[in-house]
């Protein structure tokens, strides 16, 4: 099975009949659950998410950000719809979105000027 | 005189021991059976005000190095966090946010007459906003600093000038992971709060931030107590100031 079946047949389980989240959204690192079941709705949007992992060797003068483009979300309208998530400071009009426990991130994405959307990378998170 | 003193509160006895006990409610949290989710039945707001450097990372920042790549570090720290937590069978979402305040020479304070000679106006009008909603007020000090702990009575100053009368107040001994470092006795603080009617006491450390948890728990334990849980689905946004001193750099 290629890469992109293997992972459109690993997708269905985690949406269900009605396009939500059939699983609870937890942190790929410390468990801290993220969403509950239900609550979030699957949507495409090409989102630019800064890599989770230090890079060695990236100076702090080093302009470029490393990262993924990734385009599979979790998308909840109203930040308290999340269990536990934590936000960052702006950068530019975005806030990114990361675990309230560990705050291992970025996981997600939410931009100012849209104030009922916010993004939960699939990517970078658990699911159970 | 302030009349808040004198208003006769919940007995104080319990506050001491608060720190010692394992918290039941994130425990029976991890316990329970699946059961299927419900929304938050109160969302309260926490803001923790405090000085950049010496002790804000203590109680709510643990800014790891795997946060974000080296390049992006440096731009960016924890603005908010929503945390759930379940206290008297009620879910509580809390929205618990950070401000980080001016960095200035000597004594960080965020309010009081020392502050205005080194913060931006925006400052002194967000504290003063911030005091006035609160119902929860979490006074820290730091155990290894005695001026964090000298300070105190300026910081209830304010609560006194700012804050409702009806706030529950929570003093918090920070950094319990320093034992060897402690200045502050835990009976200071105990005999500090036992002063002020109502003021509960407990000891914490950041470090392995479980006493964290606590602070807030107590908090909104205290003021859920006062409100009726009776009436259904109250979406009621309340500010619960930690006022987070940890003196000089």
């Amino acid at each position: 099975m290629d890469q992109e079946s293997k992972e459109s047949t690993d997708r269905s389980s985690l949406v269900s009949d009605d396009g939500k989240n059939s699983k609870s959204v937890l942190c790929q690192r410390c468990g801290s659950k993220v969403l509950c079941p239900g609550t979030a709705v699957l949507a495409e949007k090409e989102l630019f998410l800064p890599s989770m992992r230090k890079k060695s060797g990236l100076s702090s003068t080093e302009a470029s950000v490393d990262g993924d483009t990734l385009s599979a979300h979790w998308f909840v309208d109203d930040m308290y719809t999340f269990e536990n998530v934590g936000f960052t400071k702006d950068v530019g009009r975005i806030k990114y979105l990361i675990c309230a426990d560990c705050e291992i991130g970025p996981i997600g994405w939410h931009c100012l000027d849209d104030k009922k959307s916010f993004y939960i990378a699939l990517d970078r998170v658990n699911h159970a | 005189m302030d009349p808040r003193y004198d208003i006769p509160r919940r007995a104080a006895g319990g506050g001491g021991g608060g720190s010692a006990n394992s918290s039941p409610a994130l425990g029976a949290q991890s316990r329970r059976r699946k059961m299927p989710p419900r929304p938050a039945d109160f969302k309260l707001q926490i803001i923790i005000i405090g000085s950049r450097g010496v002790g804000k990372t203590s109680l709510m920042e643990r800014f790891t190095d795997d946060t974000f790549c080296e390049a992006c570090k440096s731009t960016v720290g924890v603005d908010f966090k929503i945390k759930t937590v379940e206290l008297r069978g009620k879910k509580i979402r809390l929205q618990i946010c950070l401000t980080v305040t001016h960095r200035g020479k000597g004594r960080d304070y965020l309010a009081g007459s020392t502050v205005t000679l080194h913060c931006q106006e925006r400052f002194n009008s967000i504290t003063s906003a911030y005091y006035r909603g609160a119902k929860g007020i979490v006074l820290v000090y730091d155990i290894t600093k005695q001026e964090t702990f000298e300070d105190l009575p300026k910081w209830m100053k304010m609560i006194d000038k700012y804050a409702s009368e009806e706030a529950e107040l929570l003093l918090v001994g920070n950094k319990l992971d320093c034992e060897t470092d402690r200045i502050i006795s835990r009976q200071q603080g105990e005999r500090f709060a036992s002063r002020i009617s109502g003021m509960r006491f407990c000891e914490a450390s950041a470090k392995d931030n479980f006493n964290v948890d606590e602070i807030f728990l107590k908090l909104v334990d205290d003021i859920l107590s006062k409100v009726r849980l009776n009436v259904p689905e109250i979406h009621f946004t309340q500010c619960i100031h930690c006022l987070v001193h940890f003196g000089s750099l």
